[in-house]
């Protein structure tokens, strides 16, 4: 019961998170510079035909209306209509947004696969070669812009020995399931697999050096505790004490950072998606952004908010199911 | 696409191919020839002939599409696909002359009235015969606000009024506000034509993701931001183009792109930057087509605030500047100098009007006769808008900081701030001193001048009463010959009087895969029909 009111508490607090985080978008709009005009229209047009544009744009309203327009249309789930390309916003939002949250999480599965047997090695074999070599990766891995290492890796395995394709997204990964069981063809999920390789370690390589950085020192702290010693001192296989007891602890914050990472690969595979000429909502933000499109920037950014605010609120829940005492 | 070529298709390509060329050569092809005139300009069309049974074509460009709706933007992407299904009245060949396509004559019938012939037996896609009616409408909904949309385009078609069908004809009258000179160089760059009940029959959303079109290609898919998809349309009014399905789709990055060329991922490229040239040149299986585009890149120097007031100091700072290092060192020699604000091969060029050459000595002399020695100066300039913005801004800004007398620096802007700025009808709220790009399609120097250099143009750095009068005579003038003459005239006061410096006429670079036979055009369109299977491939 206690659970149940700490959630209802935390989703009251996220809608207001969201709300305040659709003001402050929508209050961007007018401390920005640059017109959408500008880009609706031509350089050489007359003041005449841009006030027309406005007008049809429902620019000139005052902006109070705007505003409580907006807000009404959010709640009926009405994003409103992309200046530029006249359709709805909230159909082109989420026509991408499969593809960066599939990016987002073949990037975590990438450095969940590599990070934590890599944090754990290092930890275990500290000081050895083992040891170097997985504190080194994560320098580099830490140290190398996501831009330049999807280049590199295009360059090498897709331009030079032809193993990956260099961009684009392909298939979908859940037309590809669907193609698995309907047609029992494997080729989608081939098709995916190739399509999605490059791009999820470029974008998953930071963050698997982040992880591994966290499992070593959280997996050192762990072994030192007392807790530990004392499982050794009963005669505990160290296989056990390592991997079952340790680890475990270890993987709590871990899996915390995990889940908020999440929301940054969503919001920030803008380099990974431009480099990849991934269609997904990071090029979308961008290109609106560029051509000041404010129902499209204003709807991607309420998504990526609302994405985050989701997250934390998951993650607040396995917080309060593992650790009861958050609750209070 | 390039990597699926196998030998069987290879073969089949090859021998269509060389078919194909055979029968251009002799002028012996299995169809026949129709040509038609008008009151301005003839089209050949060439109509039967062996068509290639697979021959798909990707493109690649920076951007994808914002719309389908062809009257309902302004970007040259968009123009690019959309152009595929849609047809104007007029068109031009690949050198820029107007040539006839849904009109089959065209001619003045008074000051503010032309008329247009309408070809007979164009069908669209979706079915129905091409209709006066349609042609009327698809002008209406450009030029007048309150048909369907206010088209952003309604400035392209300047001058132009209103349009009706004629009775008893198959003919539309235009109707402009006086005898608009370049009314049909407007109609053969701009206004594609739609089909009246199809797009009445529609919401605008619907129209902005579907096509209904007389041209070559058939919409087959859409995906907003991924991929468009043509097919040939076999019962197009001319002979069914060679490509049998077209593919459209981006990639901002440019080394994204010419990865997928060089790994037969994409047919044609566009925007390959200088360093990457080699690249392609080096690749078995790719070249470079590029072309003189209809941009010319220049520095504006706003004649009404100091030192630029000056024309002194205007011309030393084209003095100043070594462009020919400049498209060597920054573009790779893929530009040309400009000494004028017309492009060579538009209507009004002064082939006579020399170029600047670099002297800074006479720069230095000519700052002293102004009065400015000594004088700071900001070099605004956007990022990433035009080939090499910024890095030609700060080779322009070196070569005055070199004199003994000036200093300049360059301060990097955002596009849309600066285009704000400058478009916003306040010739004071702009910055002094700023490089842009204008893209002219209609290869008449009228249209660069009056939005740029007269005192009413809508982004103006410059007045003077004798240009300003001077296009008012051109604008009124009828007999081409004589309006030559003026616009040569303006062109070489605008030259002297230096608004600006002259720079480098933009260039259209394209990378495309040897198993394609076409070449670059002059209005950065890229033309798919053009396209043939290349001799061999």
């Amino acid at each position: 019961m206690a659970i149940g009111r700490f959630l209802l508490k935390r989703s009251a607090q996220g809608v207001f998170v969201v709300w305040g985080v659709v003001t402050v978008v929508f209050g961007l709009r007018y401390v920005t510079p640059g017109n959408p005009i500008t880009f609706v229209a031509p350089l050489d047009a007359s003041q005449q035909l841009r006030q027309q544009i406005a007008r049809e744009l429902g620019l000139t309203r005052p902006f109070y209306v705007q505003y409580f327009d907006y807000i009404a249309g959010l709640v009926q789930g009405d994003m409103g209509y992309s200046y530029i390309r006249g359709v709805e916003a909230s159909g082109l939002i989420f026509a991408r947004l499969p593809a960066t949250v599939e990016l987002a999480v073949a990037a975590s599965i990438v450095a969940v696969a590599l990070s934590i047997p890599l944090g754990v090695v290092s930890a275990t074999r500290r000081h050895e070669p083992a040891d170097y070599a997985a504190t080194g990766f994560s320098l580099v891995g830490i140290s190398t812009p996501n831009f330049w290492l999807g280049i590199m890796l295009v360059l090498v395995l897709a331009v030079q020995f032809g193993l990956f394709p260099t961009s684009r997204r392909g298939i979908g990964f859940l037309p590809a399931v669907a193609m698995l069981f309907t047609e029992f063809r494997i080729s989608g999920l081939v098709n995916w697999l190739a399509h999605i390789t490059l791009p999820a370690i470029t974008l998953g390589t930071y963050f698997t050096a982040l992880i591994t950085r966290l499992t070593r020192s959280g997996m050192l702290d762990e072994l030192g505790k007392p807790y530990v010693r004392a499982s050794r001192a009963k005669g505990l296989p160290e296989t056990l004490v390592r991997y079952k007891h340790a680890l475990r602890n270890t993987l709590i914050p871990v899996i915390t950072v995990l889940g908020l990472q999440l929301g940054t690969l969503i919001g920030g595979a803008v380099i990974t998606e431009a480099v990849f000429a991934w269609p997904g909502l990071g090029t979308l933000l961008i290109g609106a952004i560029n051509a000041r499109d404010w129902p499209l920037i204003q709807g991607s950014l309420i998504v990526i908010g609302v994405g985050f605010v989701l997250i934390n609120i998951l993650v607040d829940s396995l917080y309060a199911y593992i650790n009861p005492q958050v609750v209070h | 696409m390039g990597e699926n070529n196998d030998a069987t298709r290879r073969s089949v390509l090859k021998a269509v191919g060389g078919a194909a060329a055979a029968a251009a050569a002799t002028g012996a092809a299995s169809g026949q020839e129709t040509t038609t005139s008008g009151s301005g300009g003839q089209e050949t069309t060439t109509s039967g002939g062996d068509l290639p049974d697979d021959f798909p074509v990707t493109i690649t460009q920076g951007q994808m599409p914002t719309t389908l709706d062809p009257q309902n933007h302004r970007s040259t992407p968009t123009d690019n696909v959309v152009l595929h299904a849609y047809e104007g009245l007029l068109g031009r060949d690949q050198q820029g002359k107007i040539v006839q396509k849904l009109a089959t004559g065209y001619e003045r019938q008074e000051p503010g009235r032309v008329r247009f012939q309408i070809r007979e037996g164009v069908t669209f896609h979706e079915g129905g015969q091409l209709t006066p009616e349609d042609v009327a409408f698809s002008i209406n909904r450009v030029v007048q606000q309150d048909v369907s949309i206010a088209s952003p385009q309604a400035d392209q078609l300047a001058g132009v009024t209103g349009a009706q069908v004629v009775d008893g004809q198959r003919a539309v009258d235009v109707m402009s506000d006086g005898i608009n000179p370049i009314v049909f160089s407007l109609f053969a760059t701009y206004c594609d034509i739609m089909q009246k009940s199809w797009v009445q029959e529609r919401s605008s959303s619907e129209v902005a993701q579907q096509m209904n079109g007389t041209g070559p290609f058939v919409l087959e898919q859409y995906q907003s931001d991924v991929l468009v998809r043509f097919s040939r349309n076999e019962d197009y009014w001319r002979r069914p183009p060679a490509v049998t399905q077209l593919t459209f789709r981006a990639a901002t990055e440019s080394s994204t792109r010419v990865n997928q060329l060089l790994e037969g991922e994409s047919d044609v490229i566009v925007n390959v930057p200088p360093q990457a040239i080699g690249r392609v040149r080096n690749a078995n299986s790719a070249r470079v087509s590029a072309a003189p585009s209809t941009r010319i890149i220049y520095n504006a120097m706003k004649y009404n605030v100091e030192p630029f007031s000056s024309v002194e100091f205007r011309r030393a700072m084209n003095y100043a500047v070594n462009l020919q290092s400049i498209i060597e060192n920054v573009l790779s020699g893929f530009a040309d100098p400009t000494g004028q604000p017309t492009l060579e091969g538009f209507f009004g060029y002064n082939p006579d009007t020399s170029l600047y050459p670099h002297d800074p000595a006479q720069a230095e002399q000519l700052v002293e006769e102004s009065g400015h020695a000594g004088a700071s100066i900001t070099l605004h300039t956007p990022v990433g808008r035009y080939l090499k913005d910024v890095e030609i801004a700060q080779a322009v800004a070196n070569q005055i900081d070199q004199l003994s007398n000036v200093s300049c620096s360059v301060r990097q802007r955002d596009f849309a701030t600066l285009a704000g700025e400058l478009t916003d009808g306040n010739i004071e709220t702009g910055p002094d001193f700023y490089l842009i790009g204008w893209g002219n399609a209609t290869f008449d120097a009228s249209q660069t001048i009056i939005p740029l250099l007269t005192c009413d143009g809508a982004l103006t750095s410059y007045c003077n009463e004798q240009v300003d009068q001077q296009m008012d005579q051109a604008q009124s003038q009828a007999n081409q010959d004589q309006r030559d003459q003026t616009l040569q005239q303006v062109n070489q006061t605008l030259h002297d009087q230096a608004p600006w410096i002259y720079l480098n006429r933009q260039y259209s670079v394209y990378g495309v895969r040897n198993r394609i036979q076409w070449q670059a055009r002059r209005d950065e369109r890229i033309d798919a029909y053009a396209m043939e299977p290349a001799d061999g491939q």
